[in-house]
């Protein structure tokens, strides 16, 4: 398989970087922690201008019509930035879900989210809560018995629950499902949870390749400054052998990811073990790069003005969100103990187009 | 109207710069590329006037194929057609032979308005806009912070030494080099970077441009002997002690030389 990334993907995510250094400071995601939203309407507008929540879009409804192998690009620059707008719930899951499930609601809702003036969030059974449901103007949400209903943010309880990460907000959602609300149901409705599923954890992956960089550059910047002994920190073999450890894991990881993300994109029959393969690869790379970094800095990485905090969090809420490590090892054990994935050296991508 | 944009792809404001074997310039092998931040002012400005109005913005770079990537930038930002002018033969050419590349392309192009910014990051020379602008045979300002319609042409405010402001009217067709700081760059849409590919990007070669001899290394009249980095300097004195021993001892320091 062929994982290099063409001139205009490569682009794109140039173009997004650019974007995210330029707007989204450490100095800006800490001040919407303040807020009571913790979101930024004129950043989600500027984000729509540059054509981020529109990227799955189809065309006819103002979006670019592009994939998860461009998509994954992008939330990875999301996960480097701290970006705690809902690019993850938005665009890369509900507009997927909407496309799935077409009719009416898709042609209503996804102009809207293209052009920035409205905001997805889908729950799922994985999950007890609802991740941005509080800006959310379109809820996509699983009832108690396993169907799939579409309801406005007015029309549901949404109560706020404490997050590790203040740039992640989440919320528990009573709402009262009817025939009105109910999207689809039966095989119809596991059907599109298991791909939301999917594409959840593979957004996930994504934003932790991106967190885990950051947190190697980080340490790696602190290592070089600080000194001990009259050298830089990052001089003794100790610091500069656990971070050249996490970098290994974070190289080994986005293969994985951009596997994955082909896999979701052309509905490859083994895109669930894909995506678990590299969402467990991915979050081992971002939680060990938190450890990492920490360690690196010492007690000055515990202080709150560090900066380390936004993407330590970050991580650590990446490897929790859209399934656990348990659950997505539970996947890619049982595949292995079905003999549906090869075992040995060099066939860790055998079999891919 | 017709809008000439001169873009220079320099290398990324983050990049490590090494010096090469040679010792006359950088390594380029594994550095990333930018506009040169001066040029992206001049983009953008020629941009709002498109936005204003009827205008097509025509975007030009020398260089080799790495330069395509700025020129797509450039279109993916909103200008319209760009031209890529390739050729070994300009390699090692001094500011004229660039001016003189510009200035070829420009005549072809027969522009209303040049912009382009005042200098570039990587060479500071300042040199190639009133080059350009003597070659065209066109009024030219540089350093410009505000350029407004007037009449024909252009009113021009440019930055002087001390803050001062300078006015002077330009009759079209005219050169404008911009200082930086002179408008809000916008980012290139994702959108626009896919709508790019579709937009038309020439290639030219010196010979093309008539300038097959001219311009390169041979015809240059400048060559760069040598870059350095700056040898660190001895004599400096690290003042030790409790801070009002330090400050006693700065100020005494200070009197001694004058300063005070």
């Amino acid at each position: 398989m062929d994982f290099r990334f063409d001139e205009d993907q490569e682009m794109l995510q140039a173009t997004v970087r650019e974007f995210l250094q330029g707007e989204v400071t450490p100095e800006a995601v800490r001040a919407l922690w303040e807020t009571d939203t913790g979101r930024s309407p004129e950043l989600w507008k500027q984000l729509a201008e540059i054509g981020v929540p529109g990227l799955l879009v189809p065309e006819e409804h103002g979006g670019m019509g592009l994939c998860e192998e461009e998509m994954v690009l992008l939330i990875e620059e999301a996960g480097r930035a701290a970006l705690a707008e809902p690019v993850i719930s938005t665009a890369a899951i509900a507009v997927p879900l909407l496309n799935q499930i077409g009719g009416s609601l898709a042609s209503e809702w996804l102009p809207k989210i293209a052009a920035g003036e409205a905001i997805a969030a889908v729950g799922h059974p994985v999950s007890p809560f609802v991740e941005d449901a509080h800006v959310a103007d379109l809820l996509l949400l699983p009832d108690h018995g396993g169907a799939l209903h579409a309801v406005t943010r007015d029309a549901a309880e949404v109560q706020i629950q404490p997050a590790n990460d203040p740039s992640r907000r989440i919320a528990s959602v009573e709402f009262e499902a009817s025939a009105e609300t109910r999207i689809a149901d039966g095989d119809e409705a596991s059907r599109l949870f298991a791909a939301t599923l999917d594409r959840g954890a593979l957004a996930c992956a994504a934003g932790a390749l991106g967190v885990c960089d950051r947190l190697i550059r980080l340490a790696a910047e602190y290592a070089s400054e600080r000194k001990q002994f009259g050298k830089p920190i990052g001089s003794f073999q100790a610091v500069k052998h656990m971070l050249a450890n996490v970098k290994v894991k974070l190289e080994y990881a986005r293969p994985l990811v951009q596997r994955a993300a082909h896999s979701v994109a052309h509905h490859a029959a083994a895109r669930d073990v894909h995506v678990s393969m590299a969402k467990l690869a991915a979050c081992e790379a971002a939680t060990l790069g938190a450890k990492t970094a920490l360690q690196a800095h010492g007690a000055i990485g515990y202080t709150w003005e560090q900066d380390l905090h936004l993407w330590m969090r970050r991580a650590w809420s990446l490897d929790h969100a859209w399934g656990r490590s348990s659950f997505h090892l539970g996947r890619v054990r049982e595949a292995l103990f079905a003999g549906a994935l090869p075992i040995g050296p060099g066939t860790t991508f055998s079999g891919d187009a | 109207m017709k809008i000439l944009v001169c873009l220079k792809q320099v290398p990324h404001q983050d990049a490590r710069l090494d010096i090469d074997g040679a010792g006359t310039w950088i390594k380029e092998d594994g550095i990333k590329f930018e506009i040169n931040s001066y040029d992206t002012f001049a983009l953008e400005e020629a941009l709002r006037i498109k936005d204003a109005g009827e205008a097509e913005v025509v975007v030009v770079s020398i260089g080799p194929d790495r330069v395509t990537q700025a020129l797509r930038t450039a279109l993916g930002m909103g200008a319209d057609r760009a031209i890529h002018v390739k050729d070994a033969e300009i390699d090692g050419s001094d500011t004229l032979g660039i001016a003189k590349v510009l200035a070829a392309v420009a005549k072809e192009e027969s522009p209303d308005l040049v912009l382009m910014g005042l200098m570039s990051d990587d060479g500071n020379a300042s040199a190639v806009p009133p080059m350009m602008a003597e070659l065209m045979g066109v009024p030219s300002a540089t350093a410009v912070m505000k350029a407004t319609p007037e009449g024909d042409g252009y009113r021009c405010e440019r930055e002087l030494e001390g803050g001062a402001l300078e006015v002077v009217d330009l009759a079209k067709p005219c050169l404008i080099a911009v200082q930086s700081g002179l408008n809000q760059v916008r980012y290139a849409s994702l959108k626009g970077i896919m709508a790019a590919k579709k937009k038309p990007m020439d290639t030219k070669s010196a010979g093309d441009l008539g300038l097959s001899g001219v311009v390169g290394a041979a015809g240059a009249k400048a060559q760069i002997e040598k870059i350095y980095a700056p040898v660190r300097g001895e004599g400096a004195e690290i003042i030790e002690g409790s801070t009002d021993e330090v400050v006693t001892q700065l100020v005494g320091k200070i009197k001694e030389l004058g300063l005070l």
